[in-house]
């Protein structure tokens, strides 16, 4: 994770200015290292940092948002042949420069939205993703080898008109651009709107869950690291003067992903080195040892992938931070919001259920489960295990989970939405086991609940935390409120769990869904749940359902008690009616045998 | 007629590429993406085989042995470390099909290679004369798929094998030596890649980069076959009659591509593939 220890002030300013310091003292460099380097070394070092600039783009899909691409090659290709096709066929003049510079950007995000298309959709997996971002650089390979007189086939375009600019001013211009597109990577991933991304990776069911589609986040950061890739490939058309297949290929997607894990994926200056220097001293050294060279950096890059996960970077960030105590990052002051104004109860129902069913091959789960919840009520959802408590919460929260029967939330049917569309119609859910953002602090975590209504700022961290109160009642409640800044991995079971019900509460949801909160907790953690779940429900005028094996839990707080025993909705009625029926005795503590 | 023996032999070819790397997937859900360098590994010892002036047939076994030899050490060495971690074993395993073959190159030279023939010359059939190989390599699917299907279904590492599949940590709970059972599996799955590619040095040129051509369209095959080697043959002849198609109709360039596309849509439209229960 970022150190954000400049993050402390209010305002932007701080967070953005020690990367925008190390930048300027790195585009200086870059500005007076042609006088200093021979003409071979300017040459091969302007390809270097254009490519390290493209390895920016892979270490922020895949180190940063976890998904393994092979793809950013053949943006970058389809930049640079969009560049040179246009300097060749069709004119020079100042107009088609600008005409290749757009279309070098533009074609790219095209091909990246029907690539985050492809590869992102609900319910699939990191490895579809991978899969499509190979398939992808052979196909555009293949396009150029079959674009005949268009594309130079496989010999490539060569001979356009480029930029007027002599070596040295290409150098600087690669240089800039590669210190920029760090730059900008380097603030966002600091920034609370970069924390989607280790969001997207750490959990994205969690995601969903919060209303924020990790699918849309994927794609959208597709779509625009393709059109960076392009305008790399612009500058690369310019600067050689001429593009070949190999520049799309599947192989230089694979080399971006070596420099990258050598460098150190989930860092911003371990790729951009990696990039530079492995690039650099392979045209250096493979005149001399074409073939050992390259058996050094595969077998280098076996290593690093099995013994250092995040490469020389990370090792080098782990060393640091153990020989100096990290400076934690301030924690944002917590701003209450005030209470929405809640319907009191007698409203329409916010759930309704009507003949539910669900089957899994010849095995029923579910069967004709018919309930309605209304505002205010707090309805406990009681049975043994096997019932299909959990089969039900996901088919309440999930419409593309296969089912019979309707599921209304908030008077609008829920067949066929994601997670993330019933969320936005109010829902909010509770897993059994605490599902939360482990890499992230408990302060990030809450901000991401609330970043589908404020929108995360993309620029730095903010110094305020708008949470509303029954959230903030949670935090105090079970102390973290004084651990904002803590890792989420170092909390401990009830912490997680309190934080996670915190981050639900957070969307100020209607409706929450809550799957045996109170398990494994403490009996004073256990009361504080039960206090904050009347709150929401009595005062603020939610609805609950809650799964939950504790009787005398439910006997505390419940206005209504729901008995599922073997698929099938058996018993619906007050806390006294049901919790000391003779069915619920029987089939819950087995008191029929006694 | 010359249409329907091509998709024939061409999917019977890409069964034979794909076998090892399923054999690896249905049971490890690791993708060796070293399969190329297998596929090379096995041509070279065909060529091994001929300088030693061995029969062109003894480099099969040679092949099956030597490939899993490495398979073994691979496994061993960096396969068991990235269980957990499966996008991080394509990338090691990419990492190991670079050294095999630039190992390759610095032992042989990165020249084209020349290889006995199996099998020559062409038969009559259906009025046409076909390549005896091609047909050859039809028979050697079949016995490929045949003994790996006999594996599985009946022995005993093969009953241990899929109960890996369907359940790993009940498998381990039961005292299966799952760790063994990987082992052998992998080792299994990397001969069988050696030995697709002695079959494969008739058809094709044998140099140090040889096996990356294939890698790509025997990953697509078995990420739509999932982990069975019945949905491999039916995707085998499903791919191989569009590569045939396109490539006799349309052009031998989209012929290329066409499984990699088509497999890449499959897998969008039904994310399991063929490997429907």
């Amino acid at each position: 994770m970022p150190d954000r220890s400049t993050a402390t002030r209010p305002g932007l300013a701080p967070a953005v200015l020690a990367p925008v310091a190390l930048a300027l003292a790195a585009a200086a460099l870059v500005w007076v290292a042609p006088e200093m380097l021979d003409t071979f070394s300017v040459n091969v070092l302007t390809r270097s940092l254009l490519y390290a600039a493209l390895a920016v783009t892979v270490d922020l899909l895949w180190g940063f948002t976890g998904i393994l691409t092979f793809g950013q090659a053949a943006f970058f290709g389809a930049g640079a042949y969009a560049t040179a096709i246009v300097l060749t066929h069709l004119g020079s003049s100042p107009a088609w420069v600008l005409a290749a510079l757009a279309l070098s950007v533009l074609v790219p995000m095209a091909l990246g939205a029907l690539v985050g298309w492809l590869s992102f959709h609900h319910g699939s997996t990191p490895l579809y993703a991978s899969v499509i971002s190979l398939v992808f650089p052979i196909v555009v390979t293949q396009l150029v080898y079959s674009g005949g007189e268009w594309t130079g086939s496989s010999s490539g375009l060569v001979g356009y008109d480029t930029l007027p600019l002599d070596l040295p001013g290409f150098f600087r211009l690669a240089g800039i651009f590669a210190v920029l597109v760090a730059l900008g990577a380097w603030v966002f991933v600091r920034s609370d709107a970069g924390k989607l991304l280790v969001a997207v990776r750490d959990n994205d069911a969690r995601c969903s869950y919060l209303g924020i589609s990790p699918t849309r986040v994927s794609a959208l950061l597709t779509v625009a690291l393709a059109g960076v890739a392009g305008l790399t490939g612009f500058l690369f058309a310019q600067a050689s003067g001429v593009v070949a297949p190999e520049n799309t290929g599947f192989l230089f997607g694979t080399e971006l992903v070596i420099w990258v894990a050598l460098g150190g994926r989930g860092t911003v200056l371990g790729p951009v080195l990696g990039a530079v220097a492995i690039d650099y001293a392979g045209a250096t050294l493979s005149g001399d040892l074409p073939f050992l060279w390259q058996l050094i950096l595969g077998s280098a890059f076996v290593v690093v992938i099995i013994l250092l996960p995040d490469g020389l970077a990370g090792a080098i960030r782990r060393g640091w931070t153990r020989v100096n105590a990290r400076r934690d990052a301030a924690a944002p002051a917590v701003v209450a919001l005030p209470a929405a104004g809640a319907a009191a109860g007698g409203a329409e129902p916010l759930l309704v259920v009507t003949g539910l069913g669900k089957r899994y091959g010849s095995l029923s789960v579910l069967d004709g489960i018919d309930l309605a919840v209304r505002p205010g009520e707090l309805v406990s959802l009681v049975g043994p295990n096997g019932a299909g408590k959990t089969t039900l919460m996901r088919c309440l929260s999930d419409g593309t989970e296969p089912y019979q029967g309707s599921v209304q939330v908030a008077g609008r049917n829920t067949r066929g939405m994601t997670p993330e569309r019933i969320v936005a119609l109010g829902l909010g859910r509770k897993f059994q086991v605490a599902s939360v953002f482990d890499s992230l602090s408990v302060a990030d975590c809450l901000r991401l609940a609330r970043a589908a209504r404020d929108r995360p700022s993309p620029l730095g961290a903010a110094a305020t935390l708008r949470l509303p109160a029954a959230s903030l009642d949670i935090l105090r409640l079970t102390g973290l409120d004084t651990a904002l800044v803590t890792p989420v991995r170092l909390l401990s079971h009830g912490q997680r769990q309190a934080l996670e019900l915190a981050m639900v509460v957070a969307l100020e949801p209607k409706l929450i869904l809550l799957d045996e909160p109170t398990a494994g907790l403490t009996k004073a953690e256990r009361t504080t749940i039960g206090t904050i779940l009347r709150r929401l429900t009595a005062d603020l005028g939610c609805a609950a359902v809650l799964v939950e094996h504790d009787l005398d839990f439910v006997r505390e707080i419940s206005t209504r008690v729901v008995v599922l025993h073997g698929g099938r909705l058996v018993l619906d009625g007050t806390v006294a009616e049901v919790v000391d029926s003779d069915l619920v005795r029987a089939v819950y503590a087995g008191a029929a045998h006694a | 007629m010359l249409i329907l023996l091509d998709v024939v032999t061409t999917a019977a070819i890409l069964f034979i590429v794909s076998a090892g790397l399923l054999a690896i997937f249905g049971v490890l859900k690791i993708i060796n993406f070293a399969h190329g360098a297998w596929l090379t590994v096995g041509a070279y010892c065909a060529v091994v085989a001929a300088r030693l002036g061995l029969n062109p047939w003894a480099a099969l076994p040679l092949a099956f042995a030597v490939g899993a030899a490495l398979g073994t050490v691979a496994e061993w060495l960096i396969i068991r470390p990235l269980y957990r971690r499966p996008l991080d074993a394509i990338l090691a395993t990419w990492g190991l099909g670079i050294v095999i073959g630039q190992l390759i190159t610095l032992a042989f030279g990165r020249d084209v290679q020349i290889t006995p023939n199996l099998l020559g010359g062409t038969v009559a059939l259906f009025g046409l004369d076909y390549s005896l190989y091609r047909l050859f390599a039809v028979l050697a699917a079949v016995l490929i798929g045949g003994s790996c299907a006999a594996l599985l279904e009946g022995t005993r590492l093969g009953l241990k094998a899929r109960a890996v599949i369907m359940n790993e940590a009940l498998a381990r709970a039961l005292g299966i030596d799952t760790a063994r059972v990987r082992l052998a599996t992998f080792a299994i799955g990397a001969g069988l890649s050696a030995l697709a590619g002695v079959l494969l040095t008739p058809l094709t040129s044998v140099d140090p980069n040889m096996g990356v051509a294939w890698l790509i369209g025997a990953f697509m095959l078995v990420m739509v076959a999932g982990g069975s080697f019945a949905a491999l043959a039916v995707a085998c002849l499903v791919f191989g009659a569009v590569q045939v198609l396109v490539s006799t109709f349309v052009s031998p360039i989209l012929g290329s591509i066409s499984v990699a596309v088509l497999a890449a849509v499959v897998l969008r439209i039904s994310p399991r593939g063929f490997a429907r229960a």
